[in-house]
């Protein structure tokens, strides 16, 4: 069993040296923020290769899709590059939860051609575009702050200042204990949150209208993030009493993140594209200033401004049915559907009207199982017959 | 006797004291407010999982040797094993911050660990609302100076914990909401680094761990007192502990100067500064260099010694103003019947306490609250401590209500004496009220500090510049409220020697100025004016 493990990890490796060709173009239409994305092929978590907690596994190529900023963070940052890969694997894996019934299902595409993760979509500023982007950042933001729970990070930061000691008496003056000592410290996800404005924002100078829908969009799914810890609290007085309780706040399960997210892309807003043009051209002294600042107007005038927390897009999304190389729009065409929804994964819809397919398939499926917490269960294999449809 | 000081005191003079201390009392409450951190620090820590290939007796995730970090989802099938058994769940804790590797500190006094649970809902399997969880639990600790690999073992157990989880959607791939379960509390934070390693073995015959959903994150929160509170909280118990001594050997030393034995009020007030001091008694300092476990239980009974002790001198007090027309001297032995309310409450607390955390002093895993046996004998000793709480209280109102209602009675014979005598006779009365005034302020602010620290979150902003930390205000101010209140207590109620003028003197003495005073003083046992008082009345 152990040659087998080897030989797979060997094969593992050998994948991992193909990557090393990989050249990669910047289109200038999607702001250049969004090349780090390839991170998430380079540390597919598995158990064939044994990893340390918090060490760097990866094959140098994907540095070189960093730019010079992100770079540093890395490198600064040990066992940041980590955290950032699982959090664009998550990101991934939850895009594609969202979007599993629609039409456009968050596909990936093979990364080592030198091509946008998930294509070409997000060349246009449409709601699919702005939906990555959050949850891209947001995942960022809850990997990071989970790295440093787990003590995987080890450059995270303690904001000591809302402690407001140091000004008033200083601690060490007293009886010469440090700071963590003196007032402790808790604010993982106010480091995720920091970080992942330097790394994911560090392409997107909010120049044009584009760049500031990015920067918008990256903002507003690091918002969902953190408007969704929770605190929780624990009695600890005289006996188990309530007269001492001391709270903490819990990060939240992505998956809620995602539902708020995908909630946000269905009532997203629509900007006008002409408004943050005209501001471009006074001040790039004020650019750094006002990044996170702009007044992203509404397509429509009636319609209120958008809010930190929403999305906003420029373009409307194009077709999703029929391929479309030039988009990367891999078309319905061999999706599954449901026959009996009325909803987007039902098969009129999926479809779009072009009919489709219907094959009675044996499926095996696992069925009886035992269940255990980890890792194992035990199941029987039932063959079950089953009506598949696909489009056409 | 000439009586007590409260009564003999001018009252500017007691204005000038109640103001001191009320600059005191304010000054502890800022002390909290302004210096102090809050009093305690909660951070959440995630396990890394690990994978135990070959018994290997310690799994740490940093430095040198430490364990490969294991991915539960891509998990390779070991067949002749099961491998829950082998996933090891770490916390090798704390976690560094700002890249300095950071270690417990003696002044953070204590740690209390809970663990929170991240089980996903898998669309088939739903898990009951109350699991039964066992867990392996080995808890580790190393020091400065010591290698990477050279943890040793503080306590390992196998625990029972039980796990209340609800799930709001029941879709796939969605979490439950868990309670938090307790899992340890350390007494003494000894050490500079602990290492928790917890596994869930699974056994289908015995039924063990098989309704656990599948776990995919566990959590662990550790919640240590704060150094900088401890410092704070120490510097307050120091600056206090002699002074209440000091103020006992005075009011001792006033007692012994006297020509009669001490009254049963004055050793109870002795007593209670007594027990005051042993609440007092830095020995916290001790933790600083010795390892002292029992720590937590100690500081625990010192607490339920000086409340015993409070609660009954308000009903000694309040029954040696009541017994107006017994020329005996009283003894302890006569409350005996109104004390046992106390005695039972704070035995049924001491009896838990001495369950609950004196195990802990051997087995910090060790909870009451997981057997169903020891659920209802905890409960049993609280909800005794609960009733002989609410019969003392009402048995020290009905008291009260009659100390009060004598009172009025005198009050109604007072137009007969003479217009100075009134005067003199309504001001001592008054001085009485202020005292039960004093206690009632006493607590009704601790009750309403309570609660203004359980709705605020702990931190009130005075300004751009400036916050107050509220829970350490509320700590340090309570806590400095109470010691000053006995502090007056002491003083008030200390014998005076002041030599008393006639009733002539009395009247040409002016307004304000009048030193209120006694009229005779041939009963020695008295020792307030009160109950002198009645006597002259009922001898009127």
């Amino acid at each position: 069993m152990w040659s087998r493990i080897l030989r797979v990890a060997m094969l593992t490796a050998l994948w991992g040296l193909g990557d090393l060709q990989v050249t990669t173009t910047v289109k200038p239409g999607r702001g250049k923020g969004s090349n780090w994305w390839g991170i998430a092929k380079a540390g597919e978590p598995n158990n064939l290769i044994p990893r340390s907690p918090g060490m760097v596994y990866m094959d140098p190529s994907v540095l070189t899709n960093l730019r010079k900023k992100q770079k540093r963070l890395v490198r600064e940052n040990p066992g940041v590059f980590l955290a950032v890969s699982k959090g664009a694997n998550m990101a991934i894996q939850e895009c594609q939860h969202q979007f599993k019934n629609r039409r456009w299902n968050c596909s990936t595409r093979n990364f080592f051609r030198g091509k946008n993760l998930f294509g070409k979509i997000v060349d246009k500023g449409c709601r699919e575009t702005a939906f990555i982007y959050a949850i891209t950042s947001a995942a960022v933001t809850h990997a990071v702050a989970r790295g440093c729970s787990e003590g995987s990070i080890e450059s995270c930061t303690c904001d000591y200042s809302h402690q407001g000691r140091g000004t008033h008496v200083p601690p060490n003056a007293v009886t010469g204990i440090r700071d963590w000592e003196w007032g402790g410290c808790s604010d993982n996800i106010g480091f995720g949150y920091k970080f992942s404005r330097e790394f994911v924002d560090a392409g997107e100078k909010g120049r044009n209208v584009r760049e500031k829908m990015n920067l918008h969009n990256n903002e507003a799914g690091r918002a969902h993030v953190a408007s969704e810890m929770r605190q929780e609290c624990k009695c600890h007085g005289m006996s188990g009493s309530c007269t001492t309780r001391t709270c903490w706040m819990r990060l939240p399960n992505f998956r809620v993140v995602g539902d708020n997210l995908k909630d946000k892309f269905d009532g997203a807003s629509r900007i006008l594209v002409t408004n943050a043009e005209s501001e471009t051209g006074k001040g790039l002294s004020r650019r750094k200033r006002n990044r996170y600042k702009s007044n992203l107007l509404p397509h429509n005038p009636e319609h209120k401004p958008p809010g930190s927390m929403d999305l906003v897009y420029m373009d409307p999304s194009p077709p999703f049915c029929e391929k479309n190389p030039q988009l990367g729009i891999l078309g319905t065409s061999g999706r599954m559907c449901n026959e009996t929804s009325i909803g987007l994964d039902g098969c009129d819809l999926m479809c779009c009207s072009r009919g489709y397919r219907t094959q009675e398939m044996i499926v095996i499926e696992r069925c009886g199982c035992t269940f255990q917490w980890c890792c194992e269960v035990k199941c029987n294999i039932c063959r079950i017959k089953k009506n598949i449809h696909t489009c056409l | 006797m000439p009586g007590v000081i409260l009564e003999n005191l001018s009252g500017r003079k007691l204005f000038v004291l109640v103001s001191v201390l009320m600059v005191l009392l304010v000054a502890c409450f800022l002390i909290g407010g302004l210096v102090a951190p809050p009093p305690s620090n909660a951070e959440h820590f995630i396990a890394i999982k690990c994978f135990d290939y070959d018994n290997t007796s310690w799994f740490y995730t940093r430095g040198e040797g430490r364990c490969n970090e294991y991915n539960l989802h891509y998990h390779i099938d070991i067949e002749n094993d099961q491998i829950a058994d082998k996933v090891v769940f770490v916390f090798q804790i704390p976690t560094p911050k700002d890249n300095i590797i950071l270690d417990y500190s003696r002044w953070q006094q204590n740690l209390i660990g809970v663990l929170s649970f991240e089980i996903m809902y898998d669309g088939v399997f739903e898990m009951p609302n109350d699991v039964l969880l066992t867990m392996d639990v080995k808890l580790g600790y190393r020091n400065r100076g010591d290698k990477d690999y050279d943890w040793k073992l503080y306590a390992s157990s196998t625990v029972e914990r039980h796990l209340d989880c609800s799930i709001g959607t029941k879709k796939k791939e969605y979490n439950y909401n868990c309670s938090i379960v307790p899992l340890f509390e350390l007494g003494s934070l000894h050490h500079d680094y602990y290492l928790l390693n917890i596994r869930f073995p699974v056994d289908q015959k015995t039924q063990i761990n098989t309704n656990l959903g599948d776990l995919e994150d566990l959590g662990l929160v550790a919640i240590n007192q704060n150094g900088g509170f401890t410092v704070v909280w120490l510097i307050l118990k120091t600056t206090f502990f002699p002074l209440i001594i000091l103020t006992m050997m005075w009011f001792w030393n006033r007692v012994h100067q006297l020509k009669r034995s001490p009254v049963l009020l004055e050793y109870m007030i002795l007593s209670l500064g007594g027990t005051l001091t042993l609440l007092n008694a830095p020995f916290e300092w001790l933790t600083l260099y010795f390892d002292l476990p029992f720590m937590p239980l100690f500081i625990d009974i010192r607490q339920g010694i000086f409340y015993a002790s409070l609660l009954s001198f308000w009903l000694v007090f309040a029954g040696e103003h009541l017994m107006i027309n017994d020329p005996q001297p009283h003894h302890l032995s006569i409350y005996v019947k109104h004390l046992s309310a106390v005695a039972i409450g704070c035995i049924s607390l001491l009896i838990f306490d001495l369950f609950e955390k004196g195990s802990q002093v051997t087995n910090p895993f060790y909870s009451i609250w997981v057997t169903s046996l020891g659920t209802n004998l905890a409960l049993t000793f609280i909800i005794c401590a609960g009733i002989s709480a609410s019969i003392y209280f009402i048995f020290l109102c009905y008291m009260i209500w009659k100390v009060f209602c004598n009172i009025n009675v005198k009050r109604s014979s007072l137009p007969s004496m003479s217009s100075v005598r009134r005067l003199h006779y309504e001001g001592i009365i008054y001085r009485f009220k202020f005292l039960m005034l004093a206690t009632l302020t006493c607590a009704a602010m601790t009750v309403i500090g309570f609660i203004l620290d359980q709705v605020s979150d702990g931190r009130w902003k005075w300004d751009e510049h400036i916050e107050i930390e509220y829970t350490s205000a509320f700590l340090t101010g309570v806590y400095g409220m109470w010691n000053i209140y006995i502090l007056a207590l002491i003083i008030l109620y200390s014998p005076s020697h002041k030599q008393w003028p006639s009733d002539v003197d009395l009247i040409s003495s002016a307004g304000d100025e009048i030193e209120l005073s006694r009229i005779s003083a041939n009963e020695p046992n008295e020792i307030s004016l009160l109950t002198s008082l009645a006597k002259k009345v009922s001898g009127d």
